[in-house]
């Protein structure tokens, strides 16, 4: 099989990466293993959260030109264009987004900590500064049964914030249903009960039952898989404003966000391997002439280039052994150190060394094989070396700016 | 890199990857309707630890999975989820296989039966009386219409044009299943026309038997890997022929690439790459250079096509939608990749008809949305469940191609490659 580009990793970055170049014109495959970390992201897309020395940043614009070196986001030639495009792209996919780069806003965790973030989907709750929320009075409304959001902390934490709270719970036939499951009622599977109308009538006849007292309703982020429209058909029923509140994992948001980018590449005609392992691949004078996969083993898929996307650690984008950490496809060359003390600290809290682990890249992106740099084979996102998303909060900035800007270098070749 | 060090960590259907992620939770069809089903994540590798220590731990509701895989194309860490449910079957469950059971499961059985009085059969099995004892005595949902019997099987048709097949000088072996055989030869003789105006003639297999899935699935393994040694005997002999083995039904050709070795300890190392499915076969022919097809200015249809859950585990989407889209009179659309809810017989019984219809919802609903001519899957047990659940008609991709091409032009390219 022949394209004009293959995108290896189904996540944010490869989808984004292959939705840019499908809309360009371009001959697109993607192979991805499973599915990627979407499915735990909150519904909020980060630039850059904190700086490198650990304080929260206000204006990321800014505070990306005094990253050092190493990091990812000096090879992206002009971040503002790219952002821009990024929160279009998100627009053009149904995920139209609040948010500026110029600067952060905060989102609420299932914990109830606000966090800095970019762009965050309509609806789920958000605020101005880290330290308050734009309400006096909310009620917290949670479903009898659902185990996936830490109640007590929520509570605490908003109250902490100087704003009041009042909390209520609400069942109804369909989710006890759910319930006799405690192991399955998760998010997600809350989601695909309540997509029934009859069922979503019945739950904001229940919440409005309740008679709340603030000024609005906070519920977990439990509708909406594919879309929006649940989320509006149940405000529209409900007296109050509503607001959603991410749960833990498996996110509803950010399945929403995956599921959209996924349906659009496959409308814009890309072809997608939904659960295929790229094995290796065959180089020649620094070229990949072309990658063979599990499922296919005696197919060849040529591209005139290629895109690594695979993600890190967790996606078995990188890996490690006893020996070192390595990129298991295609060997490529990784910053990384070879001894195996190094890759941690003691104290889990303190920043890690493995998180900037990665592939080395060049400028353009272009990635390494035993010290020489492959022509046609480009790498963006997580699997990237030189940022870290715990400490930086930068995963998803540097997952959609590196991923548009390799699709830039392709066409502009 | 050697991994000496970590050879000892591998896990059977590496249950030891599990991350506790719960993305199998995301997709898998049953935990999205059915309470009682624990789920993959619990039924697969959280349960599999208490089960090692002690099979007391295992649970029949698991007998609830579908074993459509889903669980499987989802998990990022390439854990056998699917697997590692149907296995602990195997080995722990203590539930003896019913009269139901038995019934669905030896299609081969049923099958002779039925088809040797196929029209009394198809006219009874419609009446609503029979409906009724089939539901109350056998276990088989009285909704469920059963599929009708050809009078004539597809290997007696084969056998009256047998000598046909020999004037060519290029041979496949083709597994026709239990499906073409019994219900619908026509799917059969779609496949031969095909291959014969490529300019191959087609072979049965010395003895086929049903590949054994719905054994496998109604706790009868023992039966289905005796047939899987028929199979795989008859299969050996087609490959030391130099003969690709081809097959019309995704279930069929994972079931005896990947279930008879996962699950019937079969070793079919040596035929596992012969056999393919048709679809696939063509594919690569076609862009191999070595095999043309040309298609009917007159053909116009517009199909929505269905990815089967074992289509979608085997990874051969591609393949057949891309045959599909060289046909220029063809008007494809993909349809969101969900299970139909019927599994095989699993569909087919009394207490799980029900949760199938609800599994396949989303599917129907899609379908009547999209309104197309019909709708194309390469699984048979699909094509039931679409063509009873929506009213809509569903056909293999090899149907649609044999309909659509041009027999004439089609035989003069092939002649022309050999040339």
């Amino acid at each position: 099989m022949k394209f004009d580009t293959i995108i290896i990793g189904g996540g944010l970055t490869g989808f984004t990466c292959a939705l840019t170049l499908a809309k360009a014109g371009q001959n697109t495959a993607l192979i991805t293993a499973g599915q990627g970390t979407l499915h735990f992201n909150s519904g909020s897309i980060d630039l850059l959260g904190y700086d490198e020395q650990g304080q929260t940043v206000d204006q990321p614009l800014a505070a990306i030109a005094h990253l050092s070196q190493e990091h990812p986001y000096h090879k992206v030639a002009d971040i503002a264009t790219l952002a821009t495009e990024a929160q279009a792209l998100l627009a053009n996919v149904g995920l139209p987004m609040d948010g500026t780069a110029e600067r952060n806003h905060y989102r609420l965790s299932p914990m109830g900590v606000s966090k800095p973030a970019w762009l965050t989907l309509p609806g789920l709750v958000q605020s101005a500064d880290e330290r308050t929320l734009p309400w006096q009075k909310v009620t917290f409304v949670n479903i009898a049964g659902f185990l996936d959001i830490p109640t007590e902390f929520l509570v605490d934490n908003i109250r902490r914030k100087g704003t009041d709270v009042e909390l209520k719970r609400f069942t109804t036939p369909e989710l006890e249903q759910a319930r006799r499951s405690p192991s399955e009622m998760r998010a997600t599977n809350v989601a695909k009960v309540l997509a029934d109308e009859r069922a979503l009538r019945k739950v904001a006849e229940a919440i409005n039952a309740l008679q709340a007292d603030g000024e609005v309703i906070l519920l977990p982020a439990v509708l909406g898989i594919a879309n929006a429209k649940t989320e509006a058909g149940l405000e529209q029923l409900i007296n109050l404003p509503v607001r959603f509140v991410a749960t833990m994992p498996p996110s509803v948001p950010g399945i929403r966000i995956q599921t959209r980018l996924r349906q659009s590449y496959q409308q814009a005609g890309g072809m997608f391997s939904a659960s295929d392992t790229v094995t290796g691949g065959v180089f020649q004078e620094n070229r990949l002439r072309y990658i063979v996969t599990e499922n296919m083993p005696d197919e060849r898929f040529y591209a005139d280039n290629f895109v690594l996307a695979t993600g890190s650690f967790q996606s078995r984008g990188l890996m490690s052994n006893y020996q070192g950490v390595f990129e298991p496809i295609f060997g490529l060359d990784v910053d990384a150190s070879d001894k195996r003390t190094e890759w941690t600290r003691a104290y889990v809290y303190d920043a890690q060394p493995y998180m900037k682990y990665g592939i080395r890249t060049d400028k353009d992106l272009l990635t390494f094989r035993k010290g020489d740099r492959i022509e046609n084979l480009y790498a963006a996102g997580s699997v990237l070396s030189g940022h870290n998303s715990l400490k930086l909060a930068d995963a998803t900035g540097v997952d959609m700016l590196t991923a548009l800007q390799v699709a830039h270098n392709i066409l502009n070749r | 890199m050697t991994e000496d060090n970590q050879v000892l960590s591998k896990s059977a259907f590496n249950f030891e990857q599990c991350l506790k992620c719960s993305i199998c939770t995301v997709y898998c069809p049953v935990s999205a309707v059915e309470p009682n089903y624990p789920g993959p994540k619990q039924s697969g590798p959280d349960n599999e630890r208490y089960r090692l220590k002690n099979p007391e731990y295992f649970n029949e509701a698991l007998k609830l999975c579908l074993n459509c895989k889903r669980c499987e194309v989802a998990c990022p860490e390439n854990v056998k989820v699917g697997d590692i449910i149907q296995e602990a079957r195997i080995k722990y469950s203590t539930h003896t296989p019913g009269l139901h059971d038995r019934m669905l499961a030896n299609t081969d059985f049923v099958g002779t039966l039925a088809h040797n009085f196929a029209p009394l059969t198809n006219f009874a099995l419609k009446l609503a009386p029979t409906k009724a004892v089939l539901h109350s005595v056998m276990g088989i949902d009285k909704h469920r219409t059963f599929p009708a019997y050809s009078f004539q099987t597809f290997e007696q048709w084969y056998r009256k044009q047998a000598e046909e097949q020999e004037r060519f000088d290029r041979f496949v072996t083709f597994f026709h299943g239990c499906y073409a055989n019994y219900n619908y030869p026509q799917l059969g003789k779609d496949l031969v026309k095909i291959m014969n105006v490529c300019g191959y003639g087609v072979h049965l297999l010395e003895k086929e038997k049903c590949c054994g899935v719905a054994l496998i699935a109604n706790g009868l393994s023992g039966q289905a890997r005796r047939q899987g040694e028929v199979n795989m005997k008859s299969m050996r002999k087609a490959v030391a022929k130099g003969e690709p083995i081809l097959t019309t039904s995704s279930t069929c050709t994972f079931t005896m690439r990947d279930e008879y070795s996962h699950l019937l300890g079969i070793d079919n190392s040596d035929v596992h790459d012969s056999l393919s499915l048709a679809t696939r076969w063509l594919y690569r022919m076609i862009e191999d250079g070595k095999l043309r097809l040309a298609f009917r200015d007159d053909f116009k249809m517009k199909t929505a096509y269905h990815s089967a859950c074992h289509m979608e585990k085997l990874g051969w989407i591609p393949y057949s939608t891309g045959l599909l889209k060289m046909i220029p009179g063809l008007e494809l659309i993909m349809l969101e990749s969900q299970c139909c809810g019927i599994a095989g017989t699993y569909g087919f019984k009394k207490e799980n008809y029900e949760r199938s219809q609800k599994i396949g919802s989303p599917v129907f609903k899609q379908i009547k949305e999209v309104n197309p001519d019909c709708v194309s899957t390469d699984c048979e047990t699909c094509k039931w469940q679409i063509e009873m659940s929506t009213g809509y008609s569903v056909e293999n991709p090899i149907s649609i191609i044999a309909e659509a091409l041009d027999v004439e032009k089609t035989r003069q390219l092939n002649s022309q490659t050999r040339a």
